[in-house]
Formats: structure tokens, sequence, C-alpha cells
């Protein structure tokens, strides 16, 4: 158990070099504060983000999500496809019981993700493994299944294997700090390729998922009841204050190079 | 365990050989931890670093961690192989798994780092 709040900031839409260069500077607040610091943002037109080792010859391969920019994340895991999810990032330091140990991070804020939606009748649940999973490496996050993914029945029917991934989150574990990426597929996204679109909150006959700014509230009451701290909202964009380092942070997420790095 | 190994706190582990270069891996801790390896990028050769900076990335299905050099040095060798074998962090992290061969600027900086059992108090904390 930590003394330490937990840092919550609702931000504008940004493209993804800037959303990248900002969830860094986010890694450092909370590496400061000594505690977790979440912030939820929007993107300034839908965007891919690719996971910090997929080769880029595997989006460019994609016609489904041609056209759209793209940015690579520093964190792991599969491109997915922001433009009607809730997108989240969240950072604390090791020194906190969450970064000692990344995969009860992970898996916190997943189970707490569950009991949000179960209070809009979705039964959401951590995806446990089985022989008829697709692909580990399938290209789009949502097309993979790994365990403590967020997968939810269709209305009316019992769950099943192949029930939609709704939840996705990757973490980099830098030294002092562990920062996690995630989304929650809101509905389809109409800006891609028939092939390229999952079922969300939309499709599966949820209530919230007009909703996101409420299922984010919902979430991190729970997330802070989980830990025993207050929340500390801030009414303030992020990325105030640091407006310059973060523009030139956000070079790098833009340069060929970091991209085009596998 | 080998008893002249020591250890970061970032979980790299470092062996002295005698031709005076050093041996580093990652902890079977490490690689437990990380679970279902996925890729790995190693630094070149040549490469000059500081202690604790990035020597390399590793992913697993659902993170991208940081490698990091002990000591201050230049890499001399990489294992060229293991990044086609992943699974052999697993199965040999303290010999066939090792990641790079270092050559020190100061050996005595080795001194300062963790030895077995402060290491083993650490994870187990």
């Amino acid at each position: 158990m930590t003394a330490a709040s937990l840092a919550v900031w609702w931000d504008e839409a940004a493209d993804g070099p800037t959303n990248m260069a900002t969830d860094e500077r986010l890694a450092e607040e909370a590496d400061r504060r000594g505690g977790p610091a979440i912030r939820f943002y929007g993107w300034s037109s839908p965007t891919v983000s690719l996971g910090g080792f997929q080769p880029l010859a595997e989006a460019t391969a994609c016609s489904a999500i041609a056209g759209l920019p793209l940015v690579r994340r520093p964190s792991g895991g599969g491109a997915i496809i922001h433009g009607s999810d809730l997108t989240y990032a969240a950072a604390v330091p090791k020194s906190h019981p969450w970064g000692a140990r990344p995969q009860a991070f992970y898996d916190a804020l997943h189970a707490a993700m569950v009991e949000v939606l179960a209070t809009w009748g979705l039964e959401a649940r951590l995806h446990v493994p089985s022989a008829s999973d697709p692909p580990a490496d399938a290209f789009l996050c949502f097309s993979r299944r790994a365990p403590g993914d967020l997968v939810a029945a269709r209305p009316g029917q019992a769950p099943t294997p192949s029930d939609p991934k709704i939840m996705g989150s990757a973490q980099r574990r830098l030294g002092t700090t562990v920062i996690q990426h995630g989304s929650l597929l809101l509905g389809r996204c109409l800006a891609v390729g028939p092939e390229a679109r999952h079922d969300g909150l939309t499709e599966l006959s949820c209530a919230a998922a007009t909703l996101p700014r409420e299922i984010a509230s919902r979430w991190i009451d729970r997330l802070a009841g989980g830990l025993g701290v207050d929340i500390t909202p801030h009414g303030r964009a992020f990325a105030v204050g640091h407006e310059q380092e973060i523009a030139r942070a956000a070079e790098r997420f833009r340069d060929d190079r970091w991209t085009g790095r596998r | 365990m080998a008893a002249e190994m020591k250890f970061a706190k970032s979980h790299e582990w470092i062996r002295p050989e005698e031709n005076g270069l050093a041996t580093v891996g990652i902890s079977s801790y490490a690689v437990e931890a990380l679970t279902d390896l996925v890729f790995m990028q190693l630094p070149p050769v040549g490469k000059k670093v500081k202690a604790g900076e990035s020597i390399g990335e590793i992913e697993s299905v659902k993170a991208v961690s940081d490698l990091y050099a002990p000591v201050s040095g230049e890499i001399v060798e990489v294992n060229a192989a293991l990044p086609n074998q992943l699974e052999t962090l697993g199965t040999d992290p303290y010999g066939a798994g090792w990641i790079v061969r270092i050559k020190p600027d100061d050996p005595s900086e080795m001194d300062s780092l963790l030895d077995r059992a402060a290491y083993e108090a650490q994870i187990a904390s």
C-alpha cells in the first residue's frame, strides 16, 4: 500500500507523436510523484499505433489501414487502430507495488474494467488461453488473444473462446518506471477496411459505448479504491507547462528511423 | 550461479572472464518475470556504454523492456544467435543465454554491484 494518490488527467486529442511523447513525460511524472498517474486522451484523426517491435512491413502490407497516420509506440503488443476507442496511458514507479510486479499492474487495471463494465450489465472477463486462440503474433492487437485480455460474450449468448476482445494493454518497462498503454474498444472503427474492424461495446449492445468519460471515471474510482488511495484530478491538460519539452520529444516519434526501426 | 557473478538491481548479471572481459546476461528471475519472449534487439559491437545505459531491448507478448549495462565499457561481442533462440534465456540464462561481452572501463566498478546473496534478498523482498 502506498500513500501517493492516483493522479488523473483528461487530455484533448493530439497526433500520434505528441501523444507518445506526452506519455513518456507521464512516466517521468509518476517517478517524480512516487505514485501512479493516468491520462486519458484522444487522437486528432484515426491513427494506427504500432507495437514497439512490430515490423513496419506488416503495416504497409495491411491494405485495410492504408492512408492512416502511423506512429510506433514504445510499448509492446500489436497494432491498435485508434478512432473509436478509449485510450489511456498509466505510469507507475517501480517502487510502487504495481511497478514492482508489472503483471499485477496489468491485471489490476483489466480486472477493474471487468467490474466497471458489469455495472452496465456487460459480462466481460479476462481471457484464458485456449487451443482455438488466433495467432499470438497477429498484426492487429484486437485480432490477438493473450492471457488477461478483456473479452466479452455477445448479447444473449454464452461465453465462447471466440468472443470479441474489447480491451488490450501493453507495457514499456523502463529503468525506474513502468508505463502501460491500453485501449478499450467502444465500437467498430469505420475509418479502416472491413477486415480491420473489430466489434466493441456498441456491437455488444453495451450502453456505456457512448459514455467513455463515465467509464473512465468509474474505472479510476475502482483503481483508487483497490489501492486505498485518493484521486488527484487535474483540471488542465497534462501537457500544460511542458509543451516545448513534449514538442521536442515528439520529433523522435515522427522520425522515420523510429517508425522504421524494424 | 557462479560465485564471482555480480548482479545489477535491474536484473542483469555480469561475470568477469580471465581475458579481462566480462560477460553479461539477465537473471533467471528476470526471464521468468518477462514471460513469453518474442523479440530481442542487441547493441552493435563497438558501442561504448555507461553503467545504467540501455544495451538492448527485449520484447515479451505484452511488454518491451530495456537491458542495462551493469558497468561502463565497450561492447566487444554479442550473442548473435540469441535473438533467434530466445528460449535459451530460459533454459540456460547463466551460460548459453549470455547476451554481450563487455570490456569494462574500470573493473572495480563491479565491486559496487550486488553479490548473489544480496540479489536474492532483493528479489525476495
